[in-house]
C-alpha cells in the first residue's frame, strides 16, 4: 500500500532547480528516511509535499487523495514539523497545543487530555507553561512534534527532526516515533545524519541535487557497502575525495 | 605572548573589522546601502546645520548653557542608543571575540578605537567641534577646547561601550530584544519632549537654561566643554577640575568596562544556560478569558489574537501607537478649541489598521494557520474570528473616544451621527484589511526597530494606503448620507439614523468584505506563507 505517491515533481527558485522532477512512492506503515546532503531539495520536497508550497509542476497524493484538489481530506490526515518556520512562540508550551488541536477541531477536553500526556511523555511537563519563544532547541522540536501528532495523523512528517537536538531529547523523540510507527503509521523525515537514517529507518530515499538517487528499503539501497554512509557516498559520488593531501602543514607537534 | 607587544597590532586590526563588517553589511543589499548613505546624508546635513548654528551663537550671552546643555544631550544619547538599538553594531558585542586569545586590556582600547568609527562619532564630532568655537575665546581656550572635545568625545564613546557590556546580558536576552522592539515608542516620546522644551525656549529665551547649565557644566562629558567656557572668562583653576572632571570619568568607564568585559569573556554565556528562573507563573487567568469566548475555531483564534496584543512585542507596539494616536487626536484637538467632533471618527481609524496584515502579524508560524485551512469557509471563520478579536478592543475604545471628544466639544447632538460615522468607517477598515490581508502579505521583522522586510516596502505602502483609500470610498454613502441630511430642510432632525445605519453599513460591509477576502485566502496559502516568511 502506497501513502505518499509523488509524480514528475519541479521546483525552481529563479535560476536555480531545486526539485528536478521527483517520482516516489513512499510504503504506508514504515519508518521512511529521506537522506541527502544539504541543499539537496529536502525540505522543499517536503513543503510541497505537505501543502506548503506550490510546485511548479507535478501531482502529489497523500493516503490516495490529491494535496491540491482535495485538501480537506488530505490536511485531516497529515502532521507536519517543518524546519526553519516559526511557531506561535508566544504562547506558552500548553497553550500551543491547545490552539493547534483546537484549530483542527478537536473538542477542547480531548485536546487537554492528549496535551497532558504529550507533555508528560517528551519530558516538557515542568516547561508547560513558559513561552516557547523562550525553549531550547531541542524543546521547540519536541513541542513542534507534539503539536504535529495531537491529532493522531496517519502519515507524519518532520523535516530534521534531529536537527540541533541533544542525545536525551533525541532518545526521547524515537521512542515516541517508533511506538506511532509499531501502531501502523507511517513517518517520513529528512536528514543528513546517515547514522541516524541507518538506524531508525526500514525504507529511505536518497536525494541529491533535486532528484532521487536511489529508494527502496534499506538493506536493497545500501547494497553491498559497509554502510549507508559508503552507500550514500558512492551515489553521490564524493567518494575518494581526499581532503588530507593539501592540508600537509595541519598536525600536532609543530608551533605554528 | 605578551599582552605589550599585541596591544599595537590590536587597534588597527579591530578597526579593520570593524570596516569590514561596515562594507559588508552595505554589500548585501541595494536597500541598505541607500538607506545607510541616506542616513549618513541626514546625520551630515543635521549636523552641519547645528555647526552653522552653533557659530552663529558666538558671542551669545547664553551660549555656553545652550552647548554645555547640548553636549550632556549627546553624552545621554551615547549612553542610551545601545541599549535600544543593541544590533546595529557586532563589535559592541564582546561575546562574540570570547574565543580570540585576547587580553582585557589592549582589548578595551582597542575596541574604543574601533568605536570611533562611523556615522555616530563622526556626529558627534562636528556638534563638539561646534560647541568649542561658540564658546572659546583666545589661543588658550582653543588648545583647551581641542583637548576637551577629545576628551568629551572618548567619554561618550566609553559610555556607550560600558553601558552596553554591562547590560549585554539583558540585550541578548529575549527581554532586551523585546525591549529594542518598543524604542520607537521611546523615540516618539522624546520627540514631543523635545518639541515641548523648544517652544518653550522659543517663548522664553535661552536665559532659561542657566540653573540647568550650572549643574551640568560639573557633569561629563559636559564639564569637558565647560572648561572651555572657563578658560575663555579666565578661571584657570575651574577649568582644569572640570577637564579633571572629565578625564576621571573616562578613567573609571574604561575601568567598569573593562572589568565587565573580563566578566563576561570568562563566565559562561547566558544563552548557554540552562534557564534556572522560577517556573513561570500559572497561565490561568487565561481560562476566564477562554470561558467568554465562542467554542470552535473562533474562540480558539480569538484567544491567540488577543493573548499576541499583549505579548507580542511588535503587535502590541502597534497597538499602542493606535491606541494612544487614535485618543490623542481628536481629544487634543478638541481641547485646543480647533477640534471638530469628526475627528473621533480617527480613533476607529487607526484601530482598524490593526486588521491589515494580519497573516504578516503571524510572522512564518502561518503555516500552522495554513495546514488547517482546507476550504474558503475554514478561512472565513478564521478572518471572523481575527476581526471579532479586534471589534473586542476597539468596539468599546472608539466610542469612548467619540464620547469623550463629544463632552470636550459639549455637541452632544452630534454624538450619534459620529459614532454612526465611526462604525461605518470601522466596518469599512476591517473589509479593506481582511481582503488585502489575503492579496498583499508582507512580512513583518521580529527582530529590530522594521515593520517590513527589505524588498517589500512597496507591497506595504499597496496594503496600507490603498487600503485606506478604498476604505474611505466605502464610506462614501454615510458620508454622502451625513452631508444630505445636514443641507435638507428638516434633515438635521433625522441625524440619528445614522447611528444605526452606520453600525448597519459597518457590519454588512465587513461581512462582505470577508466573504470576498475567505475564498483568496484559501486558494492563496502558500503564497501567503512565503510572503510572511520574509526576515
Amino acid at each position: 500500500m502506497t501513502s505518499v505517491r509523488v509524480r514528475n515533481l519541479w521546483k525552481r527558485f529563479g535560476q536555480q532547480v531545486a526539485v528536478a522532477g521527483i517520482d516516489l512512492d513512499l510504503p504506508a506503515g514504515k519508518f521512511i528516511g529521506l537522506v541527502g546532503p544539504n541543499g539537496a531539495g529536502k525540505t522543499t520536497t517536503l513543503s510541497m509535499v505537505t501543502g506548503l508550497l506550490r510546485p511548479d509542476e507535478g501531482t502529489v497524493e497523500v493516503v490516495g487523495h490529491d494535496v491540491w484538489r482535495d485538501p480537506v481530506e488530505v490536511k485531516a490526515r497529515i502532521g507536519v514539523l517543518p524546519e526553519g518556520l516559526r511557531l506561535f512562540e508566544r504562547l506558552s508550551g500548553r497553550e500551543l497545543l491547545g490552539y493547534s488541536g483546537r484549530l483542527r477541531g478537536l473538542p477542547g477536553a480531548e485536546v487537554d487530555k492528549r496535551a497532558t500526556q504529550l507533555l508528560d511523555v517528551l519530558d516538557l511537563a515542568g516547561a508547560q507553561h513558559k513561552l516557547v519563544v523562550d525553549y531550547s532547541t531541542g524543546m521547540r522540536k519536541k513541542i513542534g512534534l507534539a503539536a504535529a501528532l495531537l491529532h493522531n495523523p496517519e502519515v507524519l512528517f518532520l523535516d530534521e527532526p534531529f536537527e540541533g537536538v541533544d542525545p536525551v531529547s533525541a532518545q526521547t523523540i524515537r521512542g515516541v516515533l517508533e511506538r506511532y510507527t509499531a501502531s501502523g503509521a507511517t513517518v517520513v523525515f529528512s536528514s543528513h545524519v546517515m547514522e541516524l537514517v541507518e538506524s531508525l529507518c526500514d525504507w529511505v530515499a536518497v536525494m541529491a541535487a533535486g532528484r532521487i538517487r536511489a529508494h527502496g528499503p534499506l538493506e536493497e539501497v545500501r547494497g553491498s557497502a559497509p554502510s549507508l554512509q559508503e552507500a550514500f557516498l558512492q551515489l553521490v559520488g564524493a567518494q575518494g575525495r581526499d581532503a588530507g593531501s593539501d592540508l600537509d602543514w595541519l598536525g600536532g607537534g609543530a608551533v605554528r | 605572548m605578551s599582552a605589550q607587544t599585541a596591544a599595537p597590532g590590536l587597534a588597527p586590526t579591530v578597526v579593520r573589522l570593524k570596516l569590514s563588517l561596515l562594507r559588508n553589511g552595505l554589500r548585501q543589499s541595494g536597500g541598505r546601502r541607500a538607506a545607510y548613505v541616506a542616513s549618513a546624508v541626514c546625520a551630515l546635513l543635521f549636523a552641519a546645520l547645528q555647526l552653522i548654528g552653533l557659530i552663529a551663537l558666538r558671542g551669545h550671552a547664553h551660549a555656553e548653557s545652550l552647548v554645555v546643555l547640548l553636549v550632556a544631550v549627546l553624552g545621554l544619547g551615547w549612553a542610551v542608543m545601545p541599549l535600544f538599538f543593541p544590533s546595529g553594531d557586532e563589535t559592541l558585542d564582546p561575546t562574540r571575540l570570547v574565543m580570540l586569545p585576547l587580553r582585557p586590556r589592549p582589548l578595551v582600547w582597542a575596541l574604543l578605537a574601533a568605536s570611533l568609527v562611523g556615522i555616530g562619532p563622526l556626529f558627534t564630532v562636528v556638534m563638539l567641534i561646534g560647541s568649542v568655537i561658540a564658546v572659546a575665546h583666545g589661543g588658550a581656550a582653543f588648545a583647551v577646547g581641542v583637548v576637551g572635545g577629545v576628551l568629551a568625545l572618548l567619554v561618550c564613546v566609553a559610555l556607550a561601550r560600558a553601558v552596553a557590556a554591562a547590560n549585554i546580558r539583558l540585550l541578548s536576552s529575549r527581554k532586551g530584544r523585546d525591549l529594542a522592539v518598543l524604542s520607537g515608542l521611546v523615540i516618539a516620546v522624546g520627540a514631543q519632549v523635545v518639541n515641548f522644551g523648544a517652544q518653550r525656549l522659543g517663548s522664553s529665551g535661552l536665559g532659561q537654561l542657566d540653573p540647568v547649565a550650572d549643574v551640568l557644566r560639573w557633569l561629563p562629558p559636559a564639564s569637558a566643554i565647560g572648561a572651555v567656557d572657563s578658560v575663555s572668562e579666565g578661571s584657570y583653576g575651574v577649568a582644569a577640575v572640570q577637564l579633571l572632571i572629565s578625564a576621571g570619568a573616562l578613567v573609571l568607564l574604561v575601568r567598569m568596562w573593562s572589568r565587565s568585559l573580563t566578566r563576561l569573556m570568562i563566565s559562561p554565556d547566558g544563552s548557554t544556560l540552562q534557564a534556572a528562573e522560577p517556573a513561570a507563573r500559572d497561565r490561568r487567568g487565561a481560562a476566564g478569558l477562554t470561558r467568554l469566548l465562542p467554542g470552535g475555531r473562533s474562540g480558539t483564534v480569538m484567544e491567540r489574537s488577543l493573548r499576541y496584543v499583549w505579548r507580542d512585542p511588535k503587535t502590541k507596539a502597534a497597538w499602542v501607537t493606535s491606541l494612544a494616536i487614535g485618543l490623542i487626536v481628536p481629544v487634543f484637538n478638541a481641547l485646543q478649541g480647533t477640534g471638530s467632533i469628526y475627528f473621533a471618527c480617527f480613533a476607529a481609524g487607526m484601530l482598524g489598521i490593526q486588521m491589515y496584515n494580519q497573516f504578516g502579524q503571524d510572522t512564518s508560524a502561518f503555516w500552522m494557520v495554513a495546514l488547517t485551512i482546507s476550504s474558503p469557509r475554514d478561512a472565513y471563520v478564521e478572518l471572523r474570528a481575527r476581526a471579532l478579536a479586534l471589534l473586542v478592543i476597539t468596539l468599546p475604545y472608539a466610542t469612548l473616544v467619540t464620547v469623550l471628544t463629544t463632552a470636550l466639544l459639549g455637541d452632544w447632538a452630534k454624538l450619534p451621527e459620529a459614532l454612526g460615522l465611526s462604525l461605518a468607517l470601522l466596518g469599512a477598515m476591517l473589509t479593506t484589511g481582511a481582503w488585502t490581508s489575503a492579496r498583499f502579505p508582507y512580512s513583518i521583522p521580529q527582530e529590530g526597530y522594521k515593520n517590513v522586510a527589505p524588498g517589500q516596502t512597496g507591497l506595504a505602502w499597496i496594503s496600507i494606503f490603498g487600503g485606506m483609500v478604498s476604505a474611505a470610498l466605502l464610506c462614501a454613502p454615510v458620508i454622502a448620507l451625513t452631508i444630505w441630511l445636514h443641507v435638507s430642510e428638516g434633515g438635521e432632525a433625522w441625524t440619528w439614523l445614522l447611528l444605526p445605519g452606520g453600525a448597519a453599513y459597518g457590519a454588512g460591509i465587513t461581512l462582505l468584505g470577508l466573504r470576498l477576502a475567505a475564498p483568496r485566502t484559501a486558494a492563496r496559502l502558500p503564497e501567503i506563507l512565503a510572503a510572511v516568511s520574509k526576515g
